[in-house]
């Protein structure tokens, strides 16, 4: 027999008998009885501990005298269970008393011994009403010619709810192995930087992503425009990549099968840059905008415009479509215009004007069409929910420049003229934003987007030419890509491709980064 | 008193309609003496055998105040038969008075069996074992894990006012039956009065009479 008090493990941490009597519970949970008993009987460890097994015949004989008894010794160890233990073997004795007619030692045992345990009153009671008649609800069974049986069940029953009851060494909690790997499983996780797979991790390494995870060098550089490139988006299918510039126009990029893109479309009639643009829920269409500029809409099969909403009393600076890539919400550039919703022939459906409605600088729907997010120009974001029109405001304290939602619609972020970008939940419950900080913004539109499977990255532009990427975990960033020549105003991460990344920069070009290394997956 | 007193000058008010007040109150509460000597005062008229009810009535209040249900309970039914067979409730708290009587005695033994006897075809309906305004079948069930159920939580149950709320009951169930008002004139009128405040102090907001209170309405 080995030497029960043994210390394991590299750093002589884990004691012997612990680690065989947890595998010895693990067997017998995954139906392995024989090398259960196997190892039980090698080891010289038994699963059921000393106290357990004497509580356990003391109870199947029937014996419950001895059982108090016993109990009433081992109180120190039991702690704080000894009560609620000492109720439940009482509790049997009434039962037992009833099942055989001894009403009047039932009521004995109830007023002697039951009441005198510290134990929650309504158990006291409950107990008490049992002895108006033994098919009550507490037994859950009908005592009747299967006198017997019923009690050997009973105390069958007594031993599962002691052992469910008492504290470790006499019982080893439930599922004890798995929960001790798990909880080194989700330590790694969480301490994983680059964690964005949806694999499940293995047992063989100790987890930890690498880099090569996420986009971090350039696989390709689009020159298609002509002058500072502003926006740029992926579809929401990921096939496809919209920018929009100081030129005028604006591109539809196709993403091919390898992962390159190529011009598809560009779309002319703008008469001023166009700042904002945005994919409907469907990608059939896509609106642009500008700041002194109408809002348009294009099909994106055939690159032609159907629609020009606005005119030159009416400029829209930002717009949003519903989940149901019908209706929109712009907002207007000029101040006391407001947020309107239109529908795709021209038609104003809603209209939220205020009695003081300033600058609408960005504007989001959430892609459950839920809640309609406005930021204002005078550092106030406004969550509508549509369904009950109840509006929450927060108020930040320096100027915002841009918004951008969530996948999942429960969170999203601002960036702000204090070189931070602020994160917020939807639902409006969190009292402080999440702050990610270490990129430059001073004086321009700077967007930022979240990214990864899970959301669980945020990139964002800077007007130090290069692209930052933070773990929402951690406020400082984990990444900071460098290729553009000036600044870079927006990022758009692939929802499809989780290892593709956009970037537009004033130095007129888009840039695609991809992992660092291309490694051969192994099947 | 805000209203005006002159007011109260323009209601006409009979003399007998004070005397079938005062005998109501007094017949409801089977102050025998009273009424008869009331009664000889005034020169009202009542119906011939209300003294033998009554008599009959007062012993069954005071059995039933003293917790000697059972006794209550049999006169009740040599009255009429099915006035506690109507009113389930009523019986049960009748019930459950023995066996209130049956645990201070410390007669627990005696009590389990009653319970078990009398009281569980009760527990089979569901308003007697969830939280209703009756107290629960549990409750008095669990005065037996006690050795003191005098410090129980559950010491109401064994309480006079307990045992007056069940007497009461029964009174009135058994005015009812003899088709007598269950409720003395009295206390509709005070009863009346309360609630008319309420509503026109409601309506009128600030500027209504305030709630009645008889105290001052005795002294002004």
């Amino acid at each position: 027999m080995e030497n029960s008090s043994e210390a394991l493990g590299s750093k002589g941490l884990i004691n012997r008998h612990e680690f065989v009597r947890i595998i010895i519970q693990c067997l017998y949970s995954l139906g392995y009885s024989n090398s259960a008993s196997c190892l039980e009987s090698e080891s010289g460890v038994s699963y059921w501990s000393n106290e357990f097994q004497l509580l356990e015949s003391l109870i199947l004989n029937g014996n419950l005298g001895d059982c108090i008894d016993y109990l009433n010794s081992i109180k120190d160890v039991l702690g704080e269970t000894a009560e609620s233990a000492l109720f439940l073997v009482f509790r049997q004795c009434v039962m037992e008393y009833l099942n055989c007619g001894e009403d009047a030692l039932a009521l004995g045992v109830l007023r002697k011994q039951v009441s005198a345990l510290d134990v929650d009153k309504y158990k006291v009671h409950g107990l008490a009403t049992c002895l108006l008649s033994l098919k009550d609800r507490e037994l859950g069974a009908v005592v009747g010619s299967g006198g017997d049986v019923v009690v050997h069940d009973l105390r069958r029953k007594l031993l599962g709810d002691l052992e469910k009851l008492f504290p470790p060494p006499i019982v080893v909690p439930e599922a004890r192995l798995e929960h001790l790997v798990e909880s080194t499983v989700t330590a790694w996780v969480d301490a994983c930087m680059y964690h964005s797979s949806s694999n499940t991790v293995s047992l063989y390494e100790d987890h930890c992503c690498s880099r090569d995870e996420i986009p971090t060098t350039t696989t390709q550089i689009l020159t298609g425009h002509k002058n500072e490139v502003w926006f740029v988006q992926f579809s929401n299918n990921g096939e496809y990549l919209a920018s929009s510039s100081n030129d005028c126009t604006a591109i539809i990029w196709k993403v091919l099968e390898d992962g390159k893109l190529t011009l598809k479309h560009t779309l002319c009639g703008h008469q001023q840059a166009v700042s904002f643009l945005a994919w409907s829920p469907d990608d059939t269409k896509l609106l642009t905008c500008g700041n002194t500029e109408v809002l348009k809409l294009w099909d994106v099969e055939t690159g032609t415009c159907k629609q020009t909403f606005g005119n030159q009393g009416f400029v829209v600076s930002c717009c949003a479509w519903f989940p149901n890539s019908k209706q929109f919400a712009c907002g207007s550039s000029d101040p006391e215009k407001g947020v309107c919703m239109w529908d795709c022939e021209g038609n104003v459906i809603k209209s939220w004007r205020g009695m003081r409605m300033p600058k609408v600088v960005d504007l989001a729907v959430t892609p459950d069409g839920e809640y309609l997010i406005s930021i204002f120009v005078d550092k106030e974001i406004r969550i509508l929910h549509m369904a009950t029109n109840t509006e929450q405001v927060i108020s930040e304290e320096h100027p915002i420049t841009s918004l951008s939602v969530s996948g999942d619609s429960k969170l999203f972020i601002v960036n702000l003229n204090s070189q931070e970008i602020h994160m917020w939940d939807v639902a409006g419950k969190w009292e402080k934003p999440l702050r990610f900080m270490g990129h430059k913004q001073h004086k321009y539109v700077i967007r930022s987007c979240f990214g990864g499977l899970n959301n669980t990255f945020i990139a964002s532009g800077s007007e130090n030419s290069e692209v930052y990427i933070w773990n929402c975990r951690n406020s400082r960033p984990i990444e900071v890509l460098s290729g553009h020549s000036t600044t870079v105003n927006c990022v758009s991460w692939n929802p499809k491709m989780p290892q593709m990344l956009a970037s537009a920069s004033d130095d007129h070009t888009i840039r695609i980064w991809g992992p660092s290394l291309k490694k051969k997956k192994a099947t | 008193m805000d209203l005006d007193p002159r007011q109260y000058e323009n209601v006409a008010i009979n003399d007998n309609d004070i005397h079938n007040i005062v005998l109501s109150y007094l017949i409801h509460n089977c102050y025998k003496e009273s009424v008869e000597s009331f009664i000889a005062c005034t020169g009202t008229k009542q119906p011939v055998d209300y003294l033998e009810d009554m008599d009959k009535r007062k012993r069954i209040f005071h059995f039933a105040l003293e917790g000697n249900a059972l006794k209550a309970i049999e006169l009740t039914e040599q009255l009429a038969q099915d006035i506690l067979e109507n009113n389930k409730d009523l019986q049960f708290d009748l019930l459950s008075l023995h066996f209130v009587e049956l645990v201070c005695s410390r007669k627990c033994t005696e009590a389990l069996e009653f319970a078990q006897t009398k009281l569980s075809p009760f527990g089979k309906e569901h308003k007697y074992m969830e939280k209703l305004e009756l107290p629960m079948l549990q409750d008095f069930m669990a005065l037996l894990a006690y050795k003191e159920p005098e410090k129980s939580p559950m010491f109401h149950l064994l309480s006079l006012e307990y045992r007056q709320q069940v007497a009461d009951s029964l009174n009135r169930a058994i005015l009812a039956h003899l088709s007598l008002p269950s409720y003395t004139a009295m206390e509709k009128l005070i009863q009346q009065a309360t609630v008319v405040r309420q509503c026109l102090s409601q309506e009128a907001g600030k500027d209504g009479p305030p709630p009645f209170s008889l105290k001052d309405f005795l002294k002004s």
